[in-house]
């Protein structure tokens, strides 16, 4: 028998306390990521502060201030529609340009979001003319640029629908206490007394009509006779803010003409008009695509089983289609949010005095460009997070729960 | 590669990104994207810059006829655009080689700034903040103009009737603040709208959303012959409530080509005192005064010819003169049309204020 000679076993690899295969430490992908990551945000780094000190070299070489003290020189430019004066400081003129932002930002996105949620519930309508006219709504919308739009709405809309309020090209549009319409201003009827006693009243007219509609659900859970919360809600909540309203003194404040001034009440100037009606519109088309397919996604189960248990039209969806179809679309609707606040900025080409506008009439008053620019990128971004992280709140509280 | 060889390189390389990046700032010149020199260092000027590059980039715009603006032919014309060709016959001998840069109200100084035009002749007031915190060295003013207000006919005759009016201007510029002031000085008050564009704000008043529009007189003049419903539908109210004077600006920190500029405008002011026209320069060259023929960089009788060092070749007033005209010329062909009278801009001799210092 020939004895075979055992092949030598390899010699084992040298093997760390972990158990790792020993490897040496420049080759080491573990030290080498980090390494690697280390190396990116030094390069990071120093983009950004080559960037900086090349803008501080040049403006000290043409001896432009490059630091935030311009935010104490006077503005020197009034703002329309404001008691502005212009020896105020530029912050003050930031300030009163931060508040016509929010003006046309939340009136903006209330507006959108209910325009936007009908138009897409009624692209899905069975009604052949409600659906194409909606598709054709949203199609032409949603392909147009909406600094066009804007320029549109204001010299072919706003200044040719609105009359010429001057003697001998027709006269103001006077609806009665209601209204006064000419190309000077949109003016409505409105309280008066005090922003924040109207705030209080709003508060009290919500808190009443919560209550009340959640002791009718109560009610009704126990008898089992209809609940109708919204019609006690609202009358009780109605009742409650009319005895408040007459309690705190607030009035009524009806716009009236004189002259070609429209006095009283509360005036939406053409820019206003025109710029929210530009941001809604173009605003609303994108959500309502959205919306339709957030309800497309909801399956068709649940409507089947709304109709199997006798719910009318309105109610599956009100209670079944739409919560669930939210769910998917808040996060979307959420980003249409955020391009309607910063297209606000648009608004600064019709001569409405927003954030931008503001910002721009103080570089041209002898503001530095650079920290003006910079400071009115960072208000933007604190008003787009404000907003996303509503919207994320809204996303929690409306998150699928998952079994 | 395997795996292993690149994340052994990757580092280095970006290491090495970081080195180059941070080592480069202060070798060279800056370059600007068309090569040109924009930063200003010991020894080198923006004259030397454009007489290297053989073009002038003169800041003008494009929508003000009189001043500057494009015919169908798309060239520039006006008043602005003519004092660009001035300074591009002094300093280049030739009033065709200049480069006109359409500049927003918005960007014009941060155009000078940052070296893309190297002189602004853009309908410019020259105060104190420009100046200073713009980083600009103004000029010898071309056109001494002030605020005014336009209404339409039959409104108003005076601005005391206009308290609480609504006053439309175009943003971006001192209008704003100056109509502001002269509403409170009289004890009124007033609604500015300022807009981005001439256009929006053209269509805001005829639509009746305005009641006045404010800007510089001449500016208005300019307007008021353009206006869609006819010169007739405006009343320009005679009060001059500001004092507006343009003058063409460089950047600051370039004394030389300041000078240089200076100098190519202040000879269109000195021909006209000397009687110098595009037609009859020629003469000028063999007149028996010998200042003319200094000024003009002739030869004198016993063969001198004045050198003053400030940079522009000996012959830079006859290039001027000869190419584009002097100063009543240059008005007389752009604002004459629009009805502006030379005013407070005649020569100091005939009561205005334009005034030349010798050239010796």
């Amino acid at each position: 028998m020939t004895a075979h000679a055992t092949p030598a076993a390899p010699s084992p690899t040298p093997r760390d306390q972990r158990g790792h295969a020993a490897v040496p430490p420049w080759r080491d992908v573990r030290n080498l990521a980090w390494l690697f990551q280390f190396a990116v945000v030094l390069g990071a780094i120093a983009l950004v502060a080559w960037l900086w000190g090349n803008y501080q070299d040049r403006s000290a070489a043409s001896n432009i201030p490059s630091s935030f003290s311009f935010l104490n020189q006077p503005a020197d430019f009034p703002i329309s529609g404001s008691d502005f004066r212009r020896t105020q400081p530029v912050r003050a003129a930031i300030v009163e340009g931060l508040f016509n932002t929010l003006r046309l930002v939340v009136a903006g996105v209330i507006l959108a979001t209910v325009v936007g949620t009908l138009v897409g519930i009624a692209r899905l309508s069975k009604n052949f003319l409600v659906n194409k006219a909606a598709q054709v709504y949203v199609e032409f919308i949603r392909n147009i640029p909406l600094f066009a739009l804007l320029v549109l709405m204001y010299s072919a809309v706003v200044l040719r629908v609105l009359p010429d309020p001057r003697p001998g090209r027709g006269g103001s549009w006077e609806w009665g206490p209601v209204a006064v319409l000419n190309t000077r201003g949109i003016g409505v009827l409105w309280f008066e007394g005090g922003n924040l006693r109207f705030v209080l009243v709003v508060a009290v007219f919500a808190v009443v009509g919560a209550v009340t509609a959640r002791l009718r659900r109560r009610r009704s859970d126990a008898t089992g006779a209809p609940a109708r919360t919204g019609l006690w809600g609202g009358v009780a909540g109605l009742a409650a803010a009319a005895a408040v309203w007459a309690l705190l003194g607030l009035g009524i404040s009806a716009p009236e003409l004189s002259g070609l001034r429209t006095t009283g009440g509360i005036v939406m100037t053409p820019p206003y008009a025109a710029a929210l009606a530009a941001l809604v519109i173009y605003t609303s088309s994108h959500i309502a695509e959205i919306v339709r397919g957030s309800i497309l996604a909801v399956p068709r189960g649940q409507g089947e089983a709304a109709n199997a248990v006798a719910l009318s039209s309105f109610q599956r969806m009100w209670f079944v289609v739409l919560p669930q179809a939210l769910r998917v679309g808040v996060p979307a609707i959420g980003n249409q949010y955020l391009n309607l606040a910063k297209n606000s900025s648009l608004a600064a080409a019709i001569a409405f005095p927003e954030l931008t506008q503001i910002v721009g009439l103080s570089v041209a008053n002898r503001s530095p460009a650079v920290p003006a620019f910079a400071l009115l990128l960072l208000i933007y971004l604190v008003i787009s997070l404000v907003l996303s992280a509503l919207v994320n709140l809204a996303n929690r509280r409306l998150a699928i729960v998952e079994r | 590669m395997k795996r292993s060889t690149v994340r052994l390189l990757a580092p280095v390389v970006a290491l090495a990104v970081v080195g180059v990046s941070c080592g480069d700032d202060d070798d060279a010149p800056d370059e600007s994207a068309r090569g040109r020199i924009t930063e200003v260092q010991a020894g080198d000027s923006i004259l030397d810059a454009v007489i290297e590059a053989d073009s002038l980039r003169c800041g003008v715009r494009a929508d003000l006829p009189g001043f500057s603006a494009t015919n169908e032919a798309g060239e520039h014309e006006g008043f602005d655009a003519d004092f660009c060709r001035v300074i591009a016959a002094a300093v280049l001998g030739d009033a065709t080689k200049v480069e006109f840069v359409d500049v927003e109200t918005a960007a014009r100084f941060t155009a000078l700034q940052a070296g893309e035009i190297d002189v602004l002749s853009r309908n410019t007031t020259w105060t104190a903040s420009r100046d200073g915190t713009e980083g600009a060295t103004f000029l010898h003013p071309t056109f001494y103009d002030g605020q005014a207000m336009m209404v339409a006919a039959d409104t108003f005759t005076s601005i005391d009737e206009m308290d609480g009016a609504v006053v439309c201007v175009a943003g971006g510029t001192t209008t704003e603040g100056n109509a502001a002031a002269e509403f409170e000085r009289r004890g009124l008050t007033v609604e500015v709208s300022s807009f981005e564009s001439v256009d929006l704000l053209q269509e805001a008043f005829l639509a009746g959303s305005c009641d006045g529009w404010s800007s510089d007189y001449s500016q208005l003049n300019s307007l008021r012959a353009n206006y869609p419903e006819g010169s007739e539908a405006l009343v320009i109210f005679d009060d001059i409530f500001s004092k507006e004077p343009l003058a063409p600006a460089v950047i600051d920190g370039d004394t030389a080509w300041a000078q240089a500029v200076n100098w190519a405008i202040l000879s269109t002011i000195q021909a006209e005192e000397y009687g110098l026209t595009s037609d009859n320069v020629d003469e000028g060259l063999t007149h028996d005064d010998p200042n003319i023929v200094q000024f003009l960089g002739g030869e004198n009788v016993d063969g001198t010819v004045l050198d003053t060092g400030i940079g522009l070749p000996p012959d830079f007033a006859y290039q001027v003169i000869s190419q584009v005209g002097n100063y009543g010329e240059i008005f007389e062909a752009n604002l004459a049309p629009l009805g502006l009278e030379r005013g407070v801009n005649a020569l100091w001799t005939d009561g205005g204020l334009q005034y030349a210092p010798p050239y010796r």
